[in-house]
């Protein structure tokens, strides 16, 4: 056998090694871990995998959710989860706070257009460098895992035009305050007076609580216009800096004329220049070098639940943009999708069902044109070949397919197929001319239309921001493999095939 | 054999004689489409009609097989330019989903979609698109140019094939037409365009050109009568692009399919479609007609 046929069925050999992990484990993977929650605290964490719960083992979502159906209990109840990073242990009359989802067979990934889940395309209001964009993704991703959402990937992305922007995306669901984590500027200020005693972010908050006795919500009540609304509190430690500034500014200040156990100004907070509490200033911490001070604010809802639950959300904002501080510059979201889970699997099993029907009806015509079984065999061989190739590589570049990228896998496969056509038509006519120049003769037509499909394609991985780059990476992934790998290995399967 | 050669003959000497009147229809084609897309133009500003992905806006797809027949008429009392499409399985003719279209954010398109069904809309039932009308606007005139930069290069890899400006050139023009063809027929049937849709005319160039390259390199680069050259190519050709419609086809029978995919696979269609009128009339005659002067000469 030729060295190209070797070639060929040596890369589907790796294809197959890149595509199906040798080694996976069975169990369900933890997709998320509510922030704040029992299972967050017992050590359980996004990517793990379950493997048992209480020594029943775990083999799929519904094995999971079989044994997790017998919460709410009347008690609290040990639960042992063991997983491939060890076991963890929880107490709770409730089922663990988190997300499961079937372990991946296969290294190929999808986009979010199929599996669901939500996409942000963020624009700063002024223009920013490379670097200052660099900047806004260190700050957002760490607020999006501080928040607790995890499977998130935010990265930079330029266009045509030069624009700057940074995309977020977050498999799977969508998180009900994604815009305001990601598009507000998150700038928290607390002034007495005008003067500033401290900002949001490490160099001047050292320490946030945010659960135990520290952090909660401590009161309900009714508001005036007849709305419910729960306050909640939390602790802070300054920095050393920031205390003395508290000091220095106190120190100035006398005492409330009405209320003498306080001090005359409060401590006004402020998140991106709107007040969102004001504190009375007990008259012991004047001048004090205090480092302990308590956050608070409050959160509204026509039920009571409803505004413990905004509370609850408030107070988890307010925790995560303190530790994370505030981003340089405002935000505009240019773009926000949401895609439904559900849908996204319906999409995937149809454009399935769309790849086999589509392989069968070429193959069908193939056959019924040339009429011999070997022949179409060759083609049908390819077109998988070229498939399973193009999907080897975007999984080893760990690329999401999305629905354009499966419409360029498709367009490549068809460009193959015309390819085909025409190296068994040169090898079949013109027989003055020795098999070797037909099949010279045919790579001329097949090169040609190579470049001008890569010409075609190439300028949308740069246009509108890289949204449609999917559609150019596998139809160019798809031609490049056809050319250097499947076509000359078809050519001399169609030499030895004409030779019989 | 010989009545089958005979015929074949007899179709080359009428061919001989009419070939450059065969022109005229895609030439008429060509320029209808171009005074449509021109008076769509003056009609509404624009070559296409843009989807919210290109024109700022909400998109709402709403899974439900439940009748809602008057839902656009109802969402209108509020937003007024809000459109709605419905989705059908071919096969059992029952509404799959709904596509709610409009320009409002998607806060206020969705508390309206909300208020008319009773229901809220979720992760679970439904997926939300929303696009600034300062993206849209810059990711519209990107994708135009790409397309722009697109065609150039593709012309730059003709003249580079073939080294002569003729038999180029016709191979240009029939991506042109290719192009331009099923853009009228879209402005015709009123079919709003989104961003993977003009990817796919990106797709048409390059997919397009391939039976075009097949044909000018066959007639130019190979020994023979023009005629028997060009037929011989139009086998190749014609096969190729058949199967690559009869691989299109199916697409259009399964419901469930992303709308981005059907909108590619639709105007591929219609682009491959064309492109057999304008390669074998358009594209051929021109290098029929170029090649017999040369050998006069």
């Amino acid at each position: 056998m030729n060295w190209k046929i070797w070639l060929l069925i040596g890369c589907l050999l790796a294809a197959l090694l890149i595509i199906f992990p040798l080694t996976f484990s069975s169990g369900v993977k933890i997709a998320s871990v509510a922030f704040n929650s029992s299972a967050a605290e017992s050590g359980l964490r996004a990517g793990q995998i379950i493997t048992s719960v209480d020594s029943n083992s775990v083999k799929s979502v519904e094995d999971y959710n079989q044994i997790i159906s017998k919460f709410p209990l009347e008690e609290k109840t040990k639960l042992i989860i063991g997983t491939n990073e060890g076991e963890f242990v929880l107490f709770s009359e409730t089922a663990p706070d988190i997300t499961v989802s079937d372990v991946a067979y296969t290294r190929i990934k999808t986009g979010l257009d199929l599996s669901g889940g939500a996409r942000a395309l963020v624009k700063p209001e002024i223009p920013v460098s490379q670097t200052e964009i660099q900047d806004l993704i260190a700050i957002t991703s760490n607020r999006l895992n501080e928040f607790g959402i995890i499977d998130v990937s935010v990265r930079a992305i330029s266009d045509l035009s030069g624009e700057n922007y940074m995309l977020v995306e977050i498999a799977g669901s969508t998180p009900a305050e994604l815009e305001q984590l990601i598009g507000q500027q998150g700038k928290f200020e607390a002034k007495i007076g005008n003067e500033t005693v401290f900002i949001g972010g490490e160099q001047d908050i050292t320490y946030v609580a945010r659960t135990g006795d520290q952090a909660g919500i401590y009161s309900c009540g009714l508001g005036q216009d007849g709305s419910q609304f729960c306050s909640f509190r939390f602790a802070i430690s300054l920095s050393e800096a920031a205390a003395s500034r508290h000091s220095t500014i106190t120190c100035q200040l006398g005492y409330d004329a009405t209320n003498p156990q306080y001090l005359e100004k409060k401590l006004d907070l402020y998140l991106d220049d709107k007040l969102i509490d004001s504190l009375f200033i007990g008259r012991d911490l004047k001048c004090s070098k205090t480092t302990q001070i308590q956050i608070s604010g409050s959160g509204q809802g026509v039920t009571r639940e409803a505004a413990y639950d905004s509370a609850l959300a408030n107070m988890k904002k307010l925790q995560t943009v303190l530790i994370t501080g505030s981003l340089p510059y405002k935000l505009e979201i240019v773009k926000i999708d949401s895609i439904s889970p559900t849908l996204g699997k319906e999409f995937t099993e149809n454009l399935f069902l769309l790849g086999v029907i589509v392989f069968a009806i070429v193959s069908l015509i193939i056959f019924i044109r040339y009429r011999k079984i070997k022949l179409t065999l060759a083609v049908i061989l390819t077109m998988f070949s070229e498939a399973f190739l193009t999907l080897a590589v975007a999984a080893l570049l760990k690329w999401n397919l999305d629905a354009p990228s499966i419409a360029g896998i498709i367009a490549g496969i068809g460009t193959g197929v015309n390819d085909q056509i025409v190296i068994i038509d040169e090898a079949l006519h013109d027989v003055k001319r020795s098999l070797k120049e037909r099949i010279k003769s045919a790579f001329f037509i097949i090169l040609g239309a190579f470049f001008t499909i890569i010409a075609a394609m190439l300028p949308l991985f740069w246009a509108g921001a890289g949204m449609l780059k999917g559609f150019a990476f596998t139809t160019i992934i798809g031609v490049t493999i056809g050319i250097l790998i499947t076509r000359p290995a078809f050519a001399e399967i169609i030499k030895n095939i004409l030779k019989e | 054999m010989e009545t089958s050669d005979r015929a074949g003959s007899r179709f080359g000497a009428w061919y001989d004689g009419h070939y450059r009147k065969l022109l005229f229809i895609p030439l008429c084609l060509f320029i209808i489409s171009i005074v449509y897309i021109g008076y769509f133009y003056q009609q509404t500003g624009d070559f296409i009609l843009r989807d919210t992905s290109l024109s700022g806006g909400t998109s709402i797809t709403l899974q439900s097989s439940t009748e809602l027949s008057n839902l656009e008429e109802q969402l209108q009392k509020t937003i007024p330019d809000v459109s709605v499409r419905t989705l059908t399985d071919i096969q059992s003719g029952e509404t799959v989903s709904y596509i709610i279209e409009s320009s409002v954010a998607s806060d206020e398109l969705k508390a309206a979609v909300e208020s008319v069904l009773g229901y809220q809309l979720t992760e679970k039932n439904s997926s939300i698109e929303f696009t600034g009308p300062t993206l849209s606007e810059s990711f519209y005139r990107q994708l135009l140019s790409a397309l722009l930069i697109s065609f150039i290069l593709m012309s730059v890899v003709v003249f580079v094939l073939f080294r002569s400006f003729i038999p180029s050139f016709a191979v240009i023009f029939a991506v042109i037409a290719d192009i331009v063809m099923p853009l009228a027929v879209i402005d015709y049937f009123g079919i709003r365009i989104s961003g993977a849709g003009i990817a796919a005319f990106l797709m048409l160039i390059g997919y397009s050109v391939d039976t075009d390259i097949l044909l000018t390199s066959r007639v130019l680069k190979r020994e023979g009568l023009v005629n028997e050259k060009i037929f011989s190519a139009f086998t190749t050709g014609i096969l190729m692009t058949l199967t690559a419609l009869c691989a299109i086809v199916p697409a259009f029978f399964i419901s469930g399919l992303p709308d981005s995919f059907q909108q590619i696979f639709l105007i591929l269609f219609l682009g491959l479609s064309f492109d057999i009128l304008n390669t074998w009339i358009t594209n051929a005659s021109i290098l029929k007609w170029y090649v017999e002067r040369k050998e006069l000469k």
